[in-house]
């Protein structure tokens, strides 16, 4: 397979990394730069766990070629907190019960935070509209919503 | 009874590093010189297997191991039960589903792996095979396993009381049919093993739901002793009863580890995880059921026809279950049942909460139908009917504590429900339904759990508990009993859990006992320590034991708080001492220990139950036939809530899982054995924009057994929430679809039978 060596700002860092040219994100993050915090739930992009941000955005790391990255800014949920102060999302998922087996975790707090970033203030049904993406099987989703508004209010 | 620590909403020990994306779940994992391992599977539902050629594999470079279950495997015949011992773990000479575990490879990549596999040459002679469980019940049906004539893996008898007689004394008499189609498990982390073994035995991280239920069949199929089986404790993305039992790819992955002299990791795809570790019953049941004109239930009579793929697992569990808990939910004495758990050629289904729906929906709907025959209030016709504290079931199951009243009483309070049945708009409607579960049933020498406590230098406590967390809060549930009783903070208290190798034995996730049983040994754990604290602390204090208390971190005399003295002051002057605090507990179900599921059902058979009521009001498009769940109420009695906000969580997540999930969406489709939608994209997986508001509803009835009074934390609900929007459904439109779950095609060939007879 085709060996090439890409840059790839992960969390404020830069990396260099030799992959081949179908490796994912995904691989890249979890394998190489061991950053496993984004999770393979599916191989088909229908769950969401693997949701990383790329310039600010959610984005499937299953479904990005890691060379497609290069050049833009990626953060994975280990980048979240800043010196080891908790995100206030962060700190809302674990005071109002937003997680539970932790699974969906870290890619359901990043669509919050591109939501939050854009929508400061965002209604229930944009919440939800906005997570629909990211399956969870244990919540049912009420405490997930209430975590997102009550780190909306927190600021 | 006012506590720091329990029954409050405090977060949970383990959110903050699963918020950091800190925790590690199995696929997180790895080892020095680490393999990947990959499975070749039977396309065949039913097959012997002639020979199989792994030279080529073999021969790849990057390849490590190959095997297998002809050449590798130690014939072993494992099953749950001693009757039930039916399943090799990779198949000798036969396989029974597609699927099936063949043969694995063990390569330095996942891409070598997967190419090697395609280099394995297996010569299959197909048999022929049955996937329709009541064909398969027929003389004339492949047979799947030699020793079960006519397929059925066992069958449940209850006959209890007179049931013909009441029968024929009934005022009313119904009649109805039901099922549910199999499902699937579908948890959010797809399951992987990581296993190393070397000369001291092998080491395994893999999700589960009860570390030690999985060592000793391991240590069978690996011809090891248990001692040298070590589950460690990992992360797990969620189990829901299909976790329970040892799994093929655990055996496959030592066994690789094993030939390769190297750790090997086994990493199971979205479809893979739905289909190869368990899949969930299919489940038909014809009932009838009498009542007297005031509405007494006094009469029942079930059969029962559960699809239970190719192997037993939990079958005389899974058959039984709805059953029971439908005795210790209504005072019917009269009941007889028969519960079939059939094979065919499909995986093998296990435990799952939701299980009953195809049991449980029937009995409420014709529950609700008496009800509108007879005049009779739908709420009404639960309460009367409903279990009540110090009632003794049919089968002889005592009720300590229930608070099934009090929850139907706060469930329809909650859903405005007088001012909403018989008042609702055209195509809407509002339905009730009841549940009850057991906590802590029969798992002979295995269904306890130990725990012993040591103190640091700190003095801050460590707990060695075998409980383990799927993610329902058990880690935190632990830890907050054992700091309300040593009287310290949460965060002085540590655990170390689920690990076979330090942990005693502990009964696991099953039978609904992590609170009752794990929690219960963790606080006589607590209790014990807190004795030698207190013998320690007296003469620091010059006072007597029985004078003290401990709270916050402080042990006081009470009446006299400014006397005191710091829990860690106290461990320094034991060790001072030469004195070292260690604190041990046990607890073990309180049970009928002649109770079996198939050859005795009779006596107490779980130490308490839970209780809950559900309500659900939908609204229904009598065009499309689309349900629309507006809102859900759900109130369950726990005992008490060592975590309410946990509690809730649970609450919240049943009902959405049996309401939304298991009522309106999951089913699995399939073509001659094969599944067609295994994956989410066309499983039909509910999003966030399918859930509506769901209203938790704690009731407390104080069990005298469990620790702090607590019992069971959400189950009601998921097994009847299905069953509240079943009603609500019959109250919208005046019939029921047949089976679940109720898609809008469903919902509208039903209205238009119903249109027809009518």
């Amino acid at each position: 397979m085709d060996k090439r060596i890409i840059r790839l700002t992960v969390n404020g860092e830069e990396h260099q990394v030799e992959i081949s040219a179908k490796e994912t994100l995904l691989e890249v993050l979890r394998e190489r730069l061991s950053l496993t915090g984004a999770k393979e739930g599916c191989q088909d992009g229908s769950c969401g766990a693997c949701t990383i941000l790329l310039d600010g955005k959610p984005a499937r790391a299953c479904l990005v070629l890691a060379a497609e990255a290069e050049g833009k800014d990626i953060l994975t949920i280990e980048g979240l907190s800043r010196d080891n102060e908790l995100h206030p999302i962060q700190e809302a998922f674990i005071h109002h019960g937003g997680i539970q087996c932790g699974f969906c975790t870290p890619g359901m707090i990043l669509t919050a935070k591109a939501l939050v970033d854009s929508n400061p203030e965002p209604t229930e049904a944009e919440i939800e509209e906005a997570i629909s993406g990211n399956l969870c099987r244990c919540t049912g989703y009420a405490k997930i919503v209430e975590s997102i508004i009550a780190a909306t209010k927190r600021g | 009874m006012s506590y720091s620590i329990v029954g409050k909403p405090v977060p949970r020990t383990d959110s903050e590093a699963k918020a950091r994306g800190e925790a590690q779940f199995t696929a997180d994992l790895s080892l020095p010189g680490m393999l990947y391992g990959k499975i070749l599977r039977s396309p065949h539902a039913h097959a012997r297997i002639l020979n199989i050629d792994t030279s080529k594999a073999e021969n790849l470079i990057g390849v490590k191991a190959v095997i297998t279950g002809k050449r590798d495997a130690i014939p072993y015949d494992w099953g749950v039960f001693p009757y039930t011992r039916d399943y090799q773990l990779f198949p000798i000479d036969t396989v029974r589903y597609i699927g099936q575990e063949v043969a694995a490879v063990a390569a330095i990549s996942e891409d070598i792996a997967e190419r090697a596999l395609k280099l394995i040459d297996v010569e299959y002679e197909p048999l022929p095979a049955v996937f329709d469980p009541e064909e398969a019940m027929q003389e004339d049906a492949p047979v799947i396993h030699n020793d079960k004539p006519r397929n059925i893996c066992v069958q449940v008898k209850v006959d209890e009381g007179d049931v013909d007689k009441a029968f024929a004394e009934a005022d009313l008499v119904l009649e109805g049919s039901f099922k549910s189609p199999d499902h699937t498990y579908c948890q959010g982390e797809p399951y992987a093993v990581l296993a190393k073994f070397d000369s001291s035995g092998v080491d395994i991280w893999c999700p589960n739901a009860g570390p030690h239920m999985k060592a000793r069949p391991l240590s069978s199929a690996l011809g090891i002793p248990t001692s040298e089986v070590r589950l460690h404790h990992v992360c797990i993305g969620g189990a829901f009863g299909g976790r329970s039992e040892v799994s093929p790819a655990d055996v496959i992955a030592c066994l690789l580890a094993k030939k390769a002299h190297f750790p090997v990791k086994i990493v199971y795809s979205r479809e893979e995880n739905n289909n190869y570790i368990r899949q969930r019953v299919g489940w038909i049941t014809h009932l009838k059921m009498g009542f007297k004109r005031d509405g007494t239930w006094t009469a029942v009579d079930l059969r029962s026809i559960v699809d239970g793929g190719a192997h037993a697992s939990t079958g005389p569990i899974a058959v039984s279950v709805p059953y029971m808990e439908m005795e210790t939910t209504y005072r019917v004495k009269n009941l007889r049942y028969n519960g079939y758990r059939v094979y065919t050629n499909k995986p093998p289904r296990g435990m799952h909460p939701e299980q009953n729906r195809a049991f449980h929906i029937p009995v409420e709907f014709h529950l609700d139908k008496a009800a509108g025959i007879l005049g009779i209030d739908p709420v009404e016709m639960r309460l009367k009917n409903g279990m009540i504290p110090g009632f003794i079931t049919a089968t002889g199951a005592r009720i300590t504590s229930c608070g099934l009243t009090e929850c139907i009483q706060k469930a329809t309070e909650k859903a405005r429900w007088k001012e909403k049945k018989g008042k609702l708009p055209p195509g809407h409607g509002i339905g009730i339904a009841c549940g009850s579960v057991m906590s802590g049933f029969p798992m002979g020498i295995r269904g306890g759990s130990a725990a012993f406590i040591k103190f640091n230098e700190d003095g801050d406590a460590t707990i060695i508990s075998g409980v383990v967390d799927n993610g329902q809060g058990n880690e935190s549930m632990v830890s907050q009993i054992v700091a309300e009783e040593l009287g310290l903070p949460l965060d002085k208290v540590k655990l170390v859990s689920a690990d076979t190798y330090i942990c005693p034995s502990d009964q696991g996730a099953y039978s609904q006992t992590a609170t009752l049983i794990s929690g219960g040994a963790a606080k006589e754990a607590a209790a014990d320590a807190k004795r030698q604290l207190f013998e320690v602390a007296a003469k620091m204090l010059d006072a007597r034991p029985e004078e003290l208390e401990a709270r916050d971190g402080n042990i006081y005399i009470k009446n006299a708080l400014d006397r005191r003295v710091t829990i860690r002051r106290t461990v320094i002057n034991a060790l001072a001492n030469d004195i070292t605090i260690m604190g041990r507990g046990y607890r073990w179900p309180d049970i009928d220990k002649d109770r079996e599921w198939v050859t005795n059902p009779r006596g107490q058979f779980a130490t308490t139950y839970s209780y809950g009521c559900s309500v659900a009001e939908i609204s229904l498009d009598m065009e499309t036939g689309k349900v629309r769940v507006i809102n859900m109420v759900a109130a369950h009695d726990c005992g008490y809530p060592i975590n309410a906000m946990a509690v809730e969580q649970q609450l919240e997540g049943a009902a959405w899982g049996s309401g939304i999930c298991d009522g309106l969406f999951e089913r699995l489709l399939w073509d001659q054995g094969q599944t067609l939608n295994g994956n989410n994209l066309d499983y039909w997986f509910p999003t966030a924009l399918d859930s509506p508001p769901v209203y938790p509803i704690i009731v407390s009835s104080n069990d005298p057994f469990g620790p702090f009074g607590a019992k069971e934390g959400s189950l009601s609900i998921r097994m009847s929430m299905y069953s509240a929007i079943a009603c609500a459904i019959y109250d919208a439109i005046g019939t029921l679809p047949s089976e679940v779950p109720f898609t809008p095609e469903k919902v509208l060939d039903a209205i238009e039978k119903w249109q027809k007879e009518v």
